[in-house]
């Protein structure tokens, strides 16, 4: 009999994601965790929402992890085919027409203190021309980050929490209040969290900073603190109690059998 | 009706220059136009400025190659195989590359604004980034550029809302696209099953179009349902016969993509050739020899240094050199004279396991 009690800490990020998804939310997810965690979101814990993806597809429900967004596995399993374009339109409108039912997930390399984000380079010695490590670039993710509420999929480490990031793909709070209207972007859309292997942080609505809101039964504010490269608020963290087995089960067993985004490690 | 219809060879030889302005259909793992990109690699043909849009391999395989003039990207990764596609991010490490970064949604919006024939686009998207802030290619060096826009974008105030500020961009001016469809018939008219990602777009902007596809059917029988064609046969220059034109690629209702192949061409396209799977091999040697003299207690370290040591040896001596970039051209496009000598390098079994479910709509055999 398998041990659904313990869980790994993508598993636990995983739930977080679940867990952040609203009722009757349009949910933007890549591949990835992000999809493992709206296809749990689906399943379990908030079965009104709608998965969509940038390539264009919309309502989403997988039977089989798709690899990329614009995956067949997507396709075949949807409730329209849109090429990109249209899914530009569509978060653009939502926006124009004061609708909240979007929210988006995002990943990064680099993180500020105002949730913006790098995924295009890592400059090193180098520069934007000739990086020291070069990614894949914007995707979906600028524009999304553009118009739509986003919550940011992180590794919590203090090379990737920085005060400062080489270069930013995808805006968050700017410089803080008030710096995404001075840059001609919606100010009613930013960064709502940043989910990451050690906890759930968010953003102060005065200041637009980010602080610790919740850690997890495997993590604490102070571990939080020392993986952050930036000076963060952690005096109103709670704790997150973790997954039900049940969960585990179903991550397990019906959402990554293959284990496509999510390593289980062998039981001893 | 016109015929259309030729063979891979001549539609590459008389619709795609050397220089041009080229942008491909698909979406990073799907649709990809494969066939077409792997006859333009054994003509040789080169210089392109690339629109790419939601690139894989395709793109990957050019740049590996050097033939790209200039690369206007905005993701290049075979996604769930290949984080970042390596030769991509190997030519931009080293300056190797002269490249541009749009926000995808700004580039499909460009390639869209292409098919509508407008002057130039404005959005919201990009402002206040890096995508802005930093251009891969100056002013000066676009304005010596043929095929480049003199500018990446301008910080513009909204002419008929006065106050809000917007970003223009150029609107691409394609000479060639390729698409991989399903079906076509020989005047140029297409169906396209799934997603049609941009690939409308860029088949009425450009000024030639190659289409290949998995079917040739008639005009007669294309035109039995006018619901499912989506591309107008005047937008078409040639029609291409090339089943499996998208492997490793998928192809909606027909195939599902080549997860070995991908696999080996993640593995293969670390290495450019065989000097470099040396020179890397070997660095990664040094690396781990380093590591484990540092913490000469940590048995772990000791064992990877060992494990790098043999496989730096192994290859520095020819016992065992892994599978590189050229290897993987070699075998599949080099070494194959067109798209039915590839199909016969893969075989049988492993095409048909790779054909669509009908209740899944992809394949669970491969």
């Amino acid at each position: 009999m398998a041990d659904y009690t313990k869980y790994t800490k993508q598993e636990m990020q995983a739930y977080a994601i679940a867990k952040s998804i609203k009722e009757n939310q349009i949910v933007i997810v890549g591949t990835g965790l992000p999809l493992i965690g709206a296809s749990l979101a689906k399943r379990a814990v908030c079965p009104s929402c709608h998965p969509i993806v940038e390539s264009g597809l919309m309502d989403c429900s997988p039977v089989e992890v798709p690899r990329s967004v614009g995956d067949n596995r997507f396709m075949a399993h949807c409730a329209v085919q849109w090429p990109n374009v249209r899914f530009v339109g569509f978060e653009a409108n939502e926006w124009l027409h004061d609708e909240d039912r979007l929210i988006a997930f995002i990943g990064g390399a680099q993180i500020d203190p105002y949730g913006n984000v790098n995924s295009t380079c890592i400059f090193g010695k180098g520069d934007y021309v000739k990086p020291q490590t070069r990614f894949t670039g914007s995707g979906g993710a600028n524009g999304i980050a553009t118009f739509c509420n986003t919550v940011i999929m992180m590794q919590h480490q203090k090379r990737r929490f920085m005060d400062h990031v080489d270069y930013i793909t995808s805006c968050g709070w700017m410089d803080g209040p008030g710096g995404r209207e001075r840059a001609g972007l919606p100010g009613n859309r930013g960064p709502q969290m940043v989910v990451t292997d050690l906890g759930i942080m968010k953003f102060d609505e005065e200041t637009k900073r980010m602080y610790l809101a919740y850690y997890y039964p495997f993590s604490s504010p102070e571990m939080v603190q020392e993986n952050t490269g930036f000076e963060i608020d952690i005096t109103r963290a709670e704790l997150m109690e973790g997954p039900d087995p049940e969960i585990i089960r179903l991550i397990r067993e019906e959402i990554d059998p293959g284990q496509a985004f999510i390593k289980v490690p062998k039981e001893k | 009706m016109a015929n259309k219809v030729m063979s891979l060879h001549d539609a590459v030889e008389k619709y795609v220059q050397d220089n041009d302005v080229l942008c491909f259909g698909g979406f990073t793992t799907n649709r990809k136009p494969y066939a077409a990109v792997y006859e333009i690699l054994r003509q040789g043909k080169t210089g392109f400025v690339g629109w790419s849009g939601p690139a894989g391999g395709d793109w990957d395989m050019l740049i590996g190659e050097g033939r790209i003039r200039a690369y206007i990207n905005c993701y290049t990764a075979n996604s769930g195989y290949t984080n970042v596609a390596r030769r991509f991010r190997a030519a931009i490490e080293k300056g190797e590359l002269v490249y541009e970064d749009y926000s995808q949604d700004v580039l499909m919006l460009q390639l869209h604004a292409a098919s509508l024939g407008l002057p130039y686009l404005p959005v919201r998207m990009m402002q206040g980034s890096g995508l802005v802030k930093f251009w891969g290619i100056s002013e000066e060096q676009r304005r010596t550029m043929e095929g480049v826009d003199n500018l990446k974008c301008v910080e513009i105030e909204n002419p008929l809302e006065p106050g809000e500020k917007l970003l223009a961009v150029p609107v691409p001016k394609l000479d060639c696209a390729i698409i991989h469809v399903q079906q076509a018939s020989p005047d140029g008219t297409c169906i396209i099953e799934g997603d049609e990602f941009h690939d409308i777009d860029i088949a009425i902007a450009a000024k030639r179009t190659i289409v290949t596809c998995e079917e040739i059917v008639s005009d007669e029988y294309i035109r039995r349902d006018p619901t499912k064609t989506r591309i107008f046969g005047e937008c078409v220059n040639a029609v291409v016969r090339a089943p499996y034109g998208a492997w490793p690629s998928q192809c909606y209702n027909y195939y599902d993509d080549d997860d070995k192949a991908l696999k080996e061409y993640n593995l293969a396209s670390m290495y450019l050739d065989e000097e470099d799977a040396k020179a890397q091999l070997q660095k990664a040697a040094d690396k781990a020899a380093k590591a484990a003299a540092a913490k000469p207690e940590d048995e772990k370290l000791a064992a990877a240094s060992e494990k790098a040591a043999q496989a730096a040896k192994d290859a520095a001596d020819g016992t065992k050199v892994p599978e590189t970039f050229k290897d993987y051209l070699q075998k599949y496009v080099y070494g194959c004279k067109d798209q039915d000598d590839l199909l016969n390098v893969l075989g049988g079994a492993r095409l048909m396991n790779l054909k669509n479910e009908p209740h899944l709509g992809y394949s669970t055999r491969h």
